[in-house]
C-alpha cells in the first residue's frame, strides 16, 4: 500500500471543506446539492481507502505500518514533524469515522433537504470529518491537540447550526466552554510531557515510557491530565453537562459527532496513550472508577427523560463511561471494541430518532406513539439498535459489553456490580423509549411549533430512501459488528498477533458457546429483565408509571433535574461567581479606574484648554501614580528576593 | 572655593530647589507656581555653576528662565479658567506615601553606592571643548543631528496639532 | 571617517530626506495623492539601503553611538514594513485631515526614523534622543484627529510619556554614575568586572535596572506601565493605533532586549535577576490584558488590551533570551519571530478594521455583525488574523507561540509557560467573539463594505505573510537566528 493513502484519507474531506467554502458557496450558491455530493464523494473515497488501510494493517507484521514522518520546520531547538501513524487503533478508528460519516452524509441529504444552510452544513461536516481523521492519524501530540480543538470547533459550529434558536446558540457555547476545562488538563499534560521529555512524538513517548525514563508521579500527572481532556470530550462526570444540551444541533450531527465519533475521541485519546496509563495503577483506577460511575449515573437520568434525543444522549454518556471502564479494567482492545460496536448502533439510534422527528415533527416521546405502523423500516432498525445497545445475544452490543463485564469481574468486583446494574437500566430506558415512541396510539406529533426543518407533510409517514438505506446498512452492522471478536480476532489485532489469537476457538463454538458460561448468561438475563419491566409498565400497563413516580417523588425530582448538576454550574458557578463576581470586577476596573475619561463631556475643538481640563479629573494622575507604585514595588521585590 | 563653603552653598541651593519644586505642586495659584518654577530653574543653574559647568548654567538661565518660563506665563495669562488651579487630587495621601517610598528607594540607592569619580580636574574653559564634543568626531555629532530632527518633528507636530479644524 | 560611516545610516538619512521633501512639496502641490506615493518610495529606498548593507560585519559607528548589525537591521526592516503598510492603509483615512496630509506622512516617517535609530543605538544618549524623536512625532500623530477623544489621548500620551522618559533617564543616570560611561559595551565591560555576587550589593545598578525596565516597560506596555494603552489606542486615529501597536512596540522590544542583553547580560546572577523580573511581569501583563479584554465592547479598546496580552507573551521570550546568556544554548530567537508574526498579524487585523470602520463609522463589535455578508474578503482577512492572534493553526501565531514557549520551557520557565498557555486559551474567547459576530451575526444593513486598492494590497500582504509564516516557518528561521546571534558569546 502506498504511503500516501493515510494522508489522502485526511486530505479528501479537508479538500471537500475548502471546495465548498471557497468555490461552491461563493460562486454556485444556487446549487446547494453539489455540496452534498462533493462531501459524500470525498468521504466515500476516504472510507474505501480506510478499509484498504485496515486490510494492510491486518496483513502487516505486528499490525502496524511504518510511520510516515516529514520534518516540517525547525523552531529554535525544537524540530517540528508532521506525520501519520497507522497501527491497529488508527485503522479501526478511521474505518469507524469514515463509515459512520458516509452514512450520516447520505442520510443528511434527506434530513437537511431545503434547509437554507445546506451548504454551510456540509462544509462544517467535511471540516469536522477531516479534523477527526487528523486526530486519529497524527503521530504527534501537538498536532493531535490541534485537531482535538478542531473537532471541538466543528462540534461548536454544528451544535449552534441553527444559531437563530437561542437554545442552540447557548448549547453550543456551553459545549465549547465545558470541554475547555478538560482541554486545560490535556494541555497541561502536553506541557509536562514536553518539559520532561522534550518531544511531542507519540512513538518517542512510547519508547520513553517503555524504557522507564518517564515514571512515577510525573507519569501519573500526565495520565490524569490526558484523562481530564478525555473527560471533557467524552462527557464523563463531572464534565458531562454539555452533551445533552448539544442535542440542539441537527440530528445527523448528533449521530456523527455526539454519539459515534467526537465523543469517542476521549476514549481514543486514552487508548492512544495507553502505555502511559498502564504504567500508572492510580491513573488506571481513576479511569475505571470515573467510567463506571458515569455509566450508572447517566443511565439513571435516562430513566426519566421524555425527549428521545436526550434519552439517547444520556445513554451515550453512560456507554462512554462503559468504554472508559473497559479501558481501565481491561485494555485498549476491550474499550475500543465497545467503541467500535457502539458507533454503529448509536449512530443508528440517532438517525432513527431523526427519522421519527422527520415524520412527527417532535422529539417529545409523549407526543408520539404508534409509529411502528407508519414507519416500519425505522421501527425495525430502531428496535435492532435498541436490542444491540441493551446487549442482547447475538447482537453487536452483547459481545463488547460482555468482555467489559468479564474484565471488571476479575479486576474490581465493586465496579462490576455497578456495571451490571447499568445493564439492567440500559435495557429498561431503551425499551421505554421504543414502547413510548412506536407502540400504543399516535398522539399527534408536534402540536404547533415545527421541528428542525421546514418541510414536513402532515401525518406520520416513512422517511425517504436516502434516509432509510443508511438506517438499514447501520442495522446490519449493529447486528454483525460484534462477531468480529467472537474468535478473538479483534483482541488479536490490538495485541499485535491475529494469527495467535484466532485459532484458539472456532466461530460457531464461540458464537453459541458463550451462552454456556454463567457471566454472559447472567448479563443477558438481566438485560431481558430490564426489557420485560419496560414491557410491563409501558405496554401491558400492569404497573402504572405514574404510581411509581409518585411513590418515589423526591428521587424522580432529583433525576429529572439531572442531580442539579446543571443548576450548580449555571446558577452558582457561572452566574453568581463569574458574572456577578469576577466579570463585574473586571468591568468595574475597566470603567471606573481605566475608562473614566473617555466619556468626558467637553468638546475639545481647537482649544487645548478644555483638553487640559479633562486631565484634571484625576485619570492621568492615577496612571502616573501606578507607574511610580510599580517602580517601588519592583525595586522592593528585587531587593527582597533578587 | 574652600570645601566647607562649597558644601554650604550646595546644600543651600539644593534645599531651595526642593522647596521650589514642592511649591510648584502645592501652590494653588498657577501663576505663583510658575514663579516657583523659575526659582527652581535658577537654583539648578547655580548647582551647574558649582559643578564647573558654567556654559550649561548660562544656557539653563537663557532657555529655561528666559524662554520657557516666559512662554508658560504668557500661556497662563491667555487662559481664563486655568489661573485658579485645582486642589490636589483624591489620591493625594496614597500618592504622597508612594512618592515618599520612591524617594526612599532612590535615596537608599544613592547613599549605598560608590559612584564612579573622574580623576581629571575640571576644565577651566568649557565652551570650546563642549562644542568640539557636540559637533566633532569622536563626539556626539550624530546625537546632535538627531536632536535637530527631533526639534523639526516637534515643530511639525505643533503646527498640525494647533491647526483649525 | 565620517563619510565612511554615513553609508551605514543611509537608510535613516534617505527616509528623512523623503520626509522633508514631502513637507516641502505639500506647500506647492494640490494633488495630495502624490504624497503617500513619495512616502512609500522613501521607505522602499531605505529598505534597499538596508538590504545593501545587510551582510556587513557588525560595526559600531560614530564613536560607538549606533551599531550596524543583523539585529538592528532586522528591526529596521520590520519598522519600514509596518510604516509602508500603515501608509497604504491610510489611503482613505487621511481624507479626514484634508490640508494636513503632508504633515501626517512626514511625522509618520520621522517617527520611523526615530524608531530605526532606536533599535540600532548602542549608547544611552543616542537611545534617549532617538526615543524622544519617535515619541514626539507620535504624540502629535495621536492627537491628529483633533476631536475630543483624540486630543485627550494625545495629551495623556504626552504627559505619561514624559513621566516614563524621566524615569528612564533617571535609570540611565544611575548607570552612568556607577560606571562613568554611556556606551553600552563599555558599561557591560565594567559590569562584568564587578566583584559582586548579588544585585543588593550594587544598589545603583539595581535601581538603574528597575528604572530602565520601567521606562521601556511604558513603551512595550508591560503591566504596571500599561495604563495609557487603552485610552490612547481608542482615541488615536486608527492608522496610528495600528502603528503604535506594532512598530513602536517592536522597537521598544528591540531596544530593551539590546540594553538588557548587552549591559546586563553577564554575569549570570545579573541576567537571572532581570529575567525573573521580566518573567513575573510577563505573567501579570498577559493575565491582566486578557481578562480585561474579555469585557470590552469597543474593538479598538479590545485590541489595546490584546496588545498588552501579546506583550506579555513577548516578555516570556525576552526572559528566555536572558536566561540563555552564558549557557551553551543558542540565544533563542523566539521573541524576534514572535514580533515578526505579531507585526503582520496585528497590522492585518487593523487594516481590515480601518477599512470597515471607515465605512460603518463605528468601533463597536456589535456593528461588525454579519460582516461576512457585507464584505466577505475583509471579514475573511480579519478572521485569519484573529486566528493567528489566538495562536491557532495554520497561521504564524501558532508557530510564534510554540517558538517562544518551547524556548522558555528549555530554560526552566515551565511555570510561566503554563500561565501563558492558559492565557492563550482565555484569549481565544474574545478573538472568537469578533469572528463570531462577523460570521454568524445578523447584519444591521445589507450595505456592502469595500476597501480601496492600497488597503487591499496591504491586507493581502499581511494575510499572505501570516499564512506563509504559519505553513513554511522554516524559510524565516535563519533570519531570526541570525538577528539574535550577536548576543552570543
Amino acid at each position: 500500500m502506498p504511503m500516501q493513502v493515510p494522508w489522502l484519507i485526511f486530505l479528501l474531506p479537508f479538500l471537500s471543506f475548502l471546495m465548498i467554502g471557497l468555490v461552491l458557496r461563493p460562486f454556485l450558491p444556487r446549487y446547494p446539492r453539489l455540496a452534498g455530493y462533493v462531501t459524500i464523494g470525498a468521504v466515500g473515497i476516504s472510507c474505501a481507502l480506510s478499509f484498504w488501510v485496515l486490510g494492510a494493517v491486518i496483513s502487516s507484521p505486528g499490525h502496524m505500518l511504518p510511520v510516515d514522518d516529514i520534518r516540517w520546520a525547525v523552531v529554535g531547538n525544537l524540530e517540528m514533524h508532521i506525520g501519520v501513524m497507522v497501527d491497529s487503533l488508527t485503522a479501526v478508528m478511521v474505518v469507524v469515522v469514515t463509515f459512520i460519516s458516509l452514512m450520516v452524509q447520505i442520510y443528511s441529504q434527506g434530513y437537511m433537504k431545503g434547509d437554507p444552510g445546506y451548504m454551510r452544513y456540509y462544509a462544517f461536516m467535511s471540516l469536522f470529518t477531516a479534523c477527526m481523521l487528523g486526530l486519529v492519524l497524527a503521530n504527534n501530540i501537538l498536532f493531535m491537540f490541534v485537531f482535538w480543538e478542531g473537532v471541538g470547533l466543528g462540534s461548536y459550529l454544528l451544535i449552534g447550526f441553527w444559531f437563530h434558536k437561542p437554545s442552540a446558540a447557548n448549547a453550543a457555547k456551553k459545549a465549547f466552554i465545558v470541554t475547555r476545562f478538560g482541554d486545560l488538563g490535556f494541555l497541561a499534560a502536553i506541557l509536562i510531557l514536553f518539559a520532561t521529555t522534550g518531544t511531542f512524538d507519540t512513538g518517542e513517548i512510547y519508547k520513553l515510557v517503555a524504557a522507564g525514563t518517564l515514571t512515577g508521579t510525573t507519569l501519573t500527572w500526565v495520565a490524569i491530565g490526558i484523562f481530564a481532556g478525555a473527560c471533557g470530550k467524552s462527557a464523563q462526570f463531572p464534565l458531562h453537562v454539555w452533551l445533552p444540551d448539544a442535542m440542539e444541533g441537527p440530528t445527523p450531527v448528533s449521530a456523527l459527532i455526539h454519539a459515534a465519533t467526537m465523543v469517542a475521541a476521549g476514549v481514543f485519546l486514552v487508548a492512544r496513550f495507553y502505555p502511559i496509563f498502564s504504567h500508572s495503577p492510580e491513573a488506571m483506577l481513576v479511569v475505571a472508577v470515573i467510567g463506571a460511575f458515569t455509566a450508572i449515573f447517566a443511565a439513571s437520568i435516562g430513566f426519566v427523560m421524555n425527549d428521545i434525543k436526550r434519552v439517547l444522549a444520556y445513554s451515550t454518556i453512560s456507554q462512554l463511561g462503559y468504554m472508559m471502564l473497559g479501558l481501565g479494567v481491561g485494555g485498549v482492545a476491550i474499550g475500543i471494541f465497545h467503541l467500535f460496536n457502539h458507533a454503529f448502533f448509536k449512530a443508528l439510534l440517532f438517525l432513527g430518532a431523526g427519522s421519527v422527528n422527520h415524520s412527527s415533527g417532535t422529539f417529545d416521546m409523549r407526543l408520539m406513539g404508534g409509529l411502528r405502523k407508519s414507519m416500519p423500516w425505522t421501527y425495525i432498525t430502531f428496535v435492532i439498535g435498541s436490542l444491540s445497545l441493551a446487549g442482547i445475544w447475538p447482537l453487536a452490543g452483547f459481545w463488547s459489553k460482555d468482555e467489559i463485564l468479564m474484565n471488571a469481574f476479575s479486576n474490581n468486583p465493586t465496579l462490576f456490580v455497578l456495571a451490571l446494574i447499568t445493564v439492567f437500566m440500559t435495557a429498561f430506558y431503551m425499551f421505554r423509549a421504543v414502547f413510548m415512541t412506536f407502540h400504543g396510539e399516535y398522539k399527534g406529533g408536534a402540536p404547533s411549533e415545527h421541528g428542525d426543518h421546514d418541510e414536513h407533510p402532515q401525518g406520520p409517514h416513512e422517511s425517504p430512501a436516502v434516509m432509510v438505506v443508511p438506517l438499514v446498512i447501520l442495522a446490519v452492522m449493529a447486528v454483525c459488528s460484534g462477531w468480529i471478536n467472537v474468535t478473538g480476532f479483534f483482541n488479536g489485532l490490538f495485541e499485535g498477533d491475529v494469527e495467535g489469537a484466532v485459532h484458539k476457538i472456532g466461530f460457531l463454538e464461540g458464537f453459541f458457546g458463550t451462552l454456556t458460561h454463567p457471566l454472559p448468561l447472567a448479563s443477558l438475563l438481566i438485560a431481558l429483565a430490564g426489557i420485560f419491566l419496560a414491557f410491563a409498565i409501558y405496554i401491558k400497563k400492569w404497573i402504572s408509571a405514574e404510581k411509581i413516580t409518585n411513590a418515589v417523588r423526591p428521587l424522580y425530582t432529583l433525576l429529572s433535574h439531572k442531580y442539579y448538576m446543571d443548576d450548580l454550574y449555571e446558577n452558582v458557578i457561572v452566574k453568581t461567581f463569574l458574572y456577578n463576581g469576577l466579570f463585574k470586577l473586571f468591568a468595574m476596573f475597566d470603567t471606573s479606574v481605566v475608562d473614566g475619561t473617555v466619556n468626558g463631556t467637553a468638546s475639545a475643538a481647537s482649544s487645548a484648554g478644555s483638553a487640559l481640563k479633562k486631565l484634571q479629573n484625576g485619570q492621568t494622575q492615577v496612571y502616573a501614580f501606578t507607574i511610580a507604585l510599580g517602580v517601588v514595588a519592583i525595586a522592593v521585590v528585587v531587593y527582597l528576593f533578587g | 572655593m574652600p570645601e566647607i563653603t562649597y558644601s554650604i552653598t550646595f546644600y543651600l541651593m539644593a534645599a531651595i530647589a526642593v522647596a521650589a519644586a514642592l511649591g510648584v505642586i502645592i501652590l494653588r495659584d498657577v501663576f505663583r507656581a510658575a514663579l516657583s518654577l523659575i526659582l527652581l530653574f535658577m537654583t539648578v543653574a547655580g548647582i551647574y555653576l558649582l559643578l564647573h559647568a558654567d556654559f550649561l548654567a548660562i544656557v539653563q538661565i537663557l532657555i529655561y528662565v528666559g524662554a520657557i518660563s516666559v512662554l508658560i506665563i504668557v500661556a497662563i495669562m491667555l487662559t481664563r479658567d486655568a489661573r485658579q488651579g485645582q486642589p490636589l487630587g483624591k489620591i493625594k495621601w496614597v500618592a504622597g506615601i508612594v512618592a515618599l517610598a520612591l524617594i526612599g528607594v532612590i535615596a537608599w540607592g544613592v547613599i549605598n553606592t560608590a559612584f564612579y569619580l573622574s580623576s581629571t580636574p575640571p576644565l577651566e574653559e568649557t565652551v570650546k571643548p563642549l562644542g568640539n564634543l557636540l559637533f566633532g568626531n569622536p563626539g556626539y555629532m550624530l546625537t546632535s543631528e538627531i536632536a535637530a530632527v527631533l526639534l523639526l518633528s516637534a515643530i511639525l507636530g505643533a503646527i498640525a496639532v494647533i491647526r483649525e479644524k | 571617517m565620517i563619510m565612511e560611516h554615513i553609508q551605514f545610516i543611509a537608510p535613516e538619512i534617505s527616509l528623512l530626506c523623503f520626509a522633508l521633501l514631502i513637507v516641502l512639496l505639500d506647500l506647492f502641490i494640490t494633488q495630495k495623492r502624490v504624497l503617500p506615493v513619495l512616502s512609500v518610495i522613501g521607505a522602499i529606498v531605505a529598505a534597499t539601503f538596508i538590504i545593501v548593507i545587510w551582510n556587513t560585519p557588525p560595526v559600531g559607528l560614530f564613536d560607538k553611538m549606533i551599531s550596524i548589525d543583523p539585529f538592528g537591521l532586522f528591526f529596521k526592516l520590520l519598522i519600514l514594513a509596518a510604516t509602508v503598510l500603515v501608509i497604504l492603509a491610510s489611503h482613505n483615512y487621511v481624507l479626514k485631515f484634508n490640508k494636513f496630509q503632508g504633515e501626517y506622512y512626514a511625522l509618520l516617517m520621522l517617527s520611523a526614523v526615530g524608531l530605526m535609530l532606536l533599535v540600532s543605538a548602542i549608547n544611552l544618549i543616542t537611545i534617549y534622543v532617538a526615543l524622544e524623536l519617535s515619541s514626539i512625532s507620535l504624540y502629535a500623530l495621536v492627537s491628529f484627529l483633533k476631536d475630543k477623544k483624540s486630543s485627550e489621548a494625545g495629551l495623556k500620551y504626552l504627559i505619561l510619556g514624559g513621566v516614563a522618559s524621566a524615569i528612564l533617564l533617571y535609570g540611565m543616570a544611575f548607570i552612568f554614575g556607577l560606571t562613568g560611561n554611556t556606551c553600552l559595551t563599555c558599561i557591560a565591560e565594567y559590569v562584568r568586572g564587578m566583584p559582586f555576587k548579588d544585585l543588593q550589593e550594587v544598589p545603583a545598578l539595581m535601581i538603574g535596572l528597575v528604572l530602565i525596565i520601567a521606562g521601556f516597560g511604558f513603551k512595550i506596555a508591560s503591566v504596571p506601565f500599561q495604563m495609557w494603552v487603552p485610552d490612547v489606542y481608542e482615541g488615536a486615529p486608527t492608522t496610528i493605533t495600528a502603528y503604535l501597536s506594532v512598530a513602536s512596540k517592536a522597537a521598544g522590544f528591540g531596544v530593551i532586549a539590546r540594553v538588557l542583553m548587552t549591559v546586563f547580560g553577564l554575569p549570570v546572577w545579573l541576567h537571572n535577576d532581570w529575567a525573573m523580573i521580566i518573567a513575573v511581569l510577563a505573567a501579570i501583563t498577559m493575565t491582566v490584558g486578557n481578562l480585561v479584554a474579555i469585557v470590552q465592547t469597543n474593538i479598538k479598546r479590545l485590541f489595546g488590551y490584546s496588545s498588552i496580552a501579546q506583550a506579555g507573551y513577548m516578555m516570556v521570550g525576552l526572559a528566555a533570551m536572558g536566561l540563555t546568556m552564558g549557557t551553551k544554548e543558542n540565544v533563542t530567537g523566539g521573541l524576534i519571530f514572535f514580533l515578526l508574526s505579531y507585526t503582520l498579524t496585528n497590522l492585518g487585523a487593523f487594516i481590515a478594521i480601518i477599512a470597515i470602520s471607515n465605512k460603518i463609522n463605528s468601533d463597536e463589535i456589535e456593528d461588525y455583525n454579519g460582516m461576512i455578508k457585507r464584505s466577505p474578503l475583509l471579514a475573511l482577512g480579519l478572521t485569519i488574523c484573529l486566528i493567528s492572534l489566538a495562536g491557532l493553526p495554520p497561521t504564524a501565531g501558532l508557530i510564534a507561540k510554540i517558538y517562544i514557549f518551547s524556548g522558555a520551557v528549555n530554560m526552566g520557565l515551565a511555570w510561566l509557560v503554563v500561565i501563558a498557555v492558559i492565557n492563550s486559551v482565555i484569549s481565544a474567547y474574545y478573538y472568537f467573539k469578533i469572528a463570531k459576530a462577523m460570521w454568524l451575526g445578523t447584519p444591521v444593513t445589507e450595505e456592502k463594505v469595500d476597501a480601496s486598492w492600497p488597503e487591499w494590497l496591504a491586507l493581502a500582504a499581511c494575510v499572505v505573510g501570516v499564512l506563509a509564516l504559519g505553513v513554511v516557518p522554516g524559510l524565516f528561521m535563519n533570519l531570526t537566528t541570525a538577528a539574535v546571534r550577536i548576543f552570543g558569546i
